[in-house]
C-alpha cells in the first residue's frame, strides 16, 4: 500500500502548494452566504409548503366572529354537522369557490381563505353569518358572495359554507 | 472579486424571479383558482382546464390574443403588469410541455392593449382557434380527438 500513500502525499502537497486556504474559504463563504441570504433554499418546495401551512388560531370556529369568516355569507358548516374544513354528511363540497383573505389576530398575518360551499341538501339554517368584508357586487362575479357557489357539483342546492386556509397572502 | 460580484448578481436575479413567481402564484390563488381550481385542473363542462393544455393556445397569434381577451383576464382587478406576470408564470407552471419552443413572454403593454377589446364570444371561438392550431400540431389533434377541448 506504500504506493497509495505516496500518491496521496504528492497530490496533497501539490494542492497545498498551488492553492490558498483563505481563497477557498472566501469562495465557499460567498457561495453559502450568497445562496442562503438571497435565495431561500429550494424555493419551489417551500412555496408548495406554504400553501398547506396551517396557522395558530384562537376563538370558537362555530362563532360568526371567528377570524376566518371575515368575508363569509352563509351558514357555518360547523353548526350543520360538518366543520370549518369539512362538509356535513350527505353533502358534496363545491370545488369551484370564492376566495379572499382574512387577517389572523394571533400572528397579524393575512391568509388566503377558500369559502367552499357544501351542496346537495337544502339550507342548513344554523349559524347564519354575514360579514361580507371585501364582498363585491354581482358584476364582479369572482368576488361576489351573493352568488350560489354550488357549481360543478351534482346538486345546486346550497347547504352551508366552509372556510379553508389555502395559503398565506403576501404583504402588500 | 469580479467572480464574487457575478455570484451575488446571479443570486439577486434568481431571488427577483423567485419573488415574482411567488406574487404570481398568490394572485393565481386569489383571482383564478376559485374557478380554475388548484393546479389549473378546471371543471369539465363548467370551467376550462389550464393544466397541460393552455400552452397550446400560444402556438398561434389568435390563440395568444385569445388568452388575454377572455373574461377572467379582461375583467380582472389586477393591473397590466401583474396580469402579464401571472399569465407568463401560469403557462409555464401548468402547461410548460404544451408551449411552443420559442415562447415569447407577454409584456404588460401587450396585455394593456389586448384587454381593451374583450372577446365577445370566448366559448364560441375557443374551439375554432384550437382547431386551427391542431392543423399544424398533431399532438393537439390527437388530444382533441380523444379527450375533447379541455372544457
Amino acid at each position: 500500500m506504500k504506493w497509495l500513500d505516496k500518491i496521496t502525499e504528492t497530490r496533497a502537497r501539490k494542492v497545498a502548494q498551488s492553492t490558498s486556504r483563505r481563497g477557498f474559504l472566501g469562495k465557499l463563504a460567498t457561495v453559502v452566504v450568497g445562496t442562503t441570504a438571497a435565495v431561500p433554499l429550494l424555493p419551489v418546495a417551500r412555496a408548495e409548503q406554504s400553501g398547506g401551512q396551517q396557522p395558530a388560531e384562537e376563538g370558537d370556529p362555530n362563532s360568526c366572529d371567528y377570524w376566518r369568516f371575515c368575508a363569509i355569507d352563509g351558514f357555518l358548516c360547523g353548526c350543520c354537522g360538518g366543520s370549518i374544513n369539512t362538509c356535513p354528511p350527505g353533502t358534496e363540497m363545491s370545488p369551484i369557490t370564492w376566495i379572499g383573505t382574512c387577517e389572523n389576530p394571533v400572528d397579524g398575518r393575512n391568509y388566503i381563505i377558500s369559502y367552499n360551499d357544501c351542496c346537495g341538501k337544502t339550507s342548513c339554517g344554523n349559524c347564519l353569518c354575514q360579514r361580507n368584508e371585501g364582498d363585491r357586487p354581482m358584476y364582479r362575479p369572482q368576488l361576489s358572495n351573493d352568488l350560489n357557489w354550488c357549481l360543478g357539483t351534482q346538486s345546486v342546492a346550497y347547504n352551508c359554507s366552509t372556510a379553508v386556509v389555502i395559503g398565506t397572502a403576501l404583504d402588500e | 472579486m469580479l467572480r464574487g460580484l457575478a455570484l451575488v448578481t446571479l443570486s439577486l436575479l434568481a431571488f427577483n424571479a423567485y419573488a415574482q413567481d411567488k406574487r404570481a402564484y398568490n394572485n393565481y390563488m386569489l383571482h383564478c383558482q376559485g374557478c380554475h381550481l388548484p393546479q389549473g385542473k378546471g371543471a369539465l363542462g363548467a370551467v376550462p382546464r389550464l393544466q397541460n393544455f393552455v400552452g397550446y393556445f400560444l402556438h398561434s397569434r389568435e390563440g395568444r390574443e385569445f388568452i388575454a381577451q377572455v373574461p377572467g383576464v379582461t375583467m380582472s382587478s389586477l393591473d397590466n403588469e401583474e396580469l402579464s406576470e401571472l399569465l407568463n408564470w401560469m403557462v409555464r407552471a401548468y402547461s410548460e410541455e404544451q408551449l411552443p419552443e420559442q415562447f415569447e413572454p407577454y409584456t404588460s403593454a401587450e396585455i394593456a392593449q389586448l384587454r381593451k377589446t374583450p372577446n365577445p364570444d370566448p366559448l364560441g371561438q375557443r374551439n375554432s382557434i384550437l382547431d386551427v392550431v391542431a392543423e399544424g400540431l398533431p399532438v393537439l389533434a390527437d388530444e382533441i380527438a380523444t379527450d375533447g377541448y379541455a372544457y
